[in-house]
């Protein structure tokens, strides 16, 4: 059953998991071209840390649109059926849902060895100047642990009805409107602060995206 | 005929050394004239420091913990249990120059961050808000200890006094990114092992030149393209800007020359220097500061050696030792970061899981 779910979901993201793949092994070997190049200043280190930075900042995008194309990817054929044919499947409903998420994250596996892959062979190809180190298993397994959240959230959100998204989107928008109606009644509370502070630090669910994404470091 | 053109020579040139005598002398006058003004000047100076001074303690409260004296109006800042924190540290850091500090005391007038009633201004200590906590009052007595100063060789050479630092390891981890980093073959050559470079990198060796720091072409590109931009890119200089950007060695080279005296940057910067001043009073022992206070002619790296009751060469190689060995953690996920991800994986899994659309009864 895995194999034919597995199959399926292929079939409905293959464009996306290669253009992911291709993404994520050129991310890496781009970002230090410039170390690679013969003719580099071997002083020009702060140069190399700020471009491998730059270039940094791509990683979680791309595991974020990874995590949500896939996951749109996964539910998409469900929601326009109406779900008829998972309903009309000999399986338990949290079985389905659970073949489903896993067809997704093996197919998310591809990108991740891309990465990988990436990682490993610009590091391997660039000179890096004394002092400073390559870390592609670090980064990999971050990039890893950043898709699959990003696509855990996605599945979740995407599953759900109509209904949950509202409430999702109408939470998001009391928030924003507590915080507005605050600002102008001039009462210090920083309901934004604090929920960005909640969520963006560890252990928060989106921890895993902050920080910087270095490839070569001190 | 020589011997008869001499004395007429003389004689006409007798009324222009007279005029010259006299320009000198008039000179003289007005420069021993400028010195009385300048000293005039000094005393009313010192006298109006010292009624200041006079005002800013009259009616206060002097809090005293360990050798250190503070005078401060009567407020609720807490600064008794700050003192008692900070003490600790200013005492292991001077050592027995600490002592002094009961003849230097700290003058600090607390005021009321919440009104709007203007006060005296006060030209002598500190205007502390008395609702800062106790935190920051540690590090506002640490940063500003009114220790006696160090001579300005020392004070130049360090970028101004001595002050212990509550956070050494970090300043270190960021010398280490400085030696990495840093456009100078003398830092990354130091970071290599070798100590006549760190000496060199931290302006402590004999040439303090532009040739002495940034010894090739590559290094003072890069100075002039990474740290003086801003200030080269117009004017008068913008066309050897551009001559250096497009790998002129002779207009990088006449860019530095130019800059004001004492503004070339160093190889490595403050900090690094600091922390290899720590270095030298921790291994000095209680003594150390005022040996390095003494002997104001030696070379300023003698001095250190001297204070830490070491060679220079084992100064800094302990100094090495000791950056290298800071090296600041790169950016990674602490391992209880995996189990978190990976556990918000599972709990948003299972809210897809337990969806709405699935609940069908």
């Amino acid at each position: 059953m895995f194999r034919a779910i597995l199959y399926s979901q292929w079939k409905w993201s293959r464009l996306i998991v290669l253009l992911g793949s291709i993404a994520g092994f050129a991310l890496p070997i781009i970002s230090l071209q410039g170390a690679a190049r013969a003719d580099r200043n071997p002083l020009q280190t702060q140069e190399l840390l700020r471009a491998v930075q730059s270039w940094g900042t791509l990683y979680p995008i791309l595991a974020t649109t990874l995590g949500l194309l896939v996951a749109i990817a996964t539910w998409a054929p469900d929601h326009r059926g109406r779900h008829i044919h998972a309903l009309s499947l000999p399986l338990p409903r949290w079985r389905y849902v659970l073949l489903r998420f896993a067809g997704g994250v093996t197919l998310l596996a591809g990108p991740i060895v891309a990465v990988l892959m990436g990682a490993v062979l610009a590091t391997a190809l660039a000179t890096i100047p004394p002092g400073l180190q390559g870390y592609p298993l670090a980064l990999a397994l971050r990039f890893a642990l950043a898709v699959l959240v990003a696509y855990a959230v996605f599945f979740a959100v995407s599953a759900g009805t109509t209904r949950t998204a509202g409430i999702i989107l109408g939470v998001i928008a009391t928030v924003i409107v507590v915080q507005i109606v605050a600002g102008v009644a001039n009462i210090e509370l920083d309901l934004w602060g604090k929920l960005a502070i909640v969520i963006l630090n560890w252990p928060g669910p989106l921890a895993v995206f902050t920080g910087r994404w270095m490839l070569v470091d001190v | 005929m020589c011997n008869t053109r001499a004395p007429l020579l003389l004689l006409l040139l007798a009324p222009a050394l007279s005029a010259q005598d006299s320009a000198l002398a008039k000179l003289q006058r007005r420069a021993d004239s400028l010195a009385r003004e300048w000293r005039q000047a000094t005393a009313i100076a010192d006298l109006a420091d010292s009624l200041e001074h006079e005002r800013a303690v009259t009616g206060r409260d002097t809090i005293a913990v360990g050798a250190l004296r503070i005078v401060v109006n009567p407020s609720p800042l807490p600064l008794r249990e700050s003192a008692a924190r900070a003490w600790p540290v200013i005492d292991s850091f001077y050592g027995t120059a600490a002592q002094d500090l009961a003849q230097r005391p700290y003058i600090i007038r607390a005021f009321d961050p919440d009104t709007t009633v203007p006060r005296s201004r006060l030209h002598v200590g500190m205007e502390v808000p008395w609702n800062v906590n106790e935190e920051w009052l540690v590090l506002l007595l640490i940063a500003n200890v009114p220790v006696v100063p160090p001579d300005s060789a020392m004070q130049s050479w360090l970028g101004g006094s001595v002050r212990p630092s509550i956070r050494e390891e970090q300043d270190r981890a960021a010398v280490y990114v400085q030696l990495v980093t840093a456009p100078s073959q003398a830092a990354r050559s130091c970071f290599q092992g070798s100590l006549e470079s760190c000496a060199t990198a931290l302006g402590l060796g004999k040439s303090t030149t532009l040739e002495a720091w940034y010894p090739s072409a590559a290094e003072r590109r890069s100075l002039v393209m990474t740290s003086f931009t801003d200030y080269f890119d117009h004017g008068a200089t913008v066309g050897a800007f551009r001559a250096c950007a497009a790998g002129s060695d002779s207009a990088c080279t006449g860019l530095l020359q130019a800059l004001p005296k004492g503004s070339l940057p160093r190889p490595l910067g403050a900090d690094a220097r600091a922390t290899l001043v720590y270095l030298a009073l921790h291994l000095g022992g209680r003594e150390a500061y005022h040996r390095l206070l003494a002997g104001r002619d030696a070379p300023v790296g003698a001095r250190l050696a001297c204070g830490a009751g070491v060679g220079e060469d084992s100064l800094l190689a302990r100094w090495r030792a000791q950056v290298i060995a800071s090296r600041p953690r790169a950016v990674a996920l602490p391992p209880w970061a995996f189990l978190f991800a990976l556990g918000w994986v599972v709990v948003f899994a299972g809210c897809g899981l337990r969806s709405s659309r699935w609940r069908l009864g």
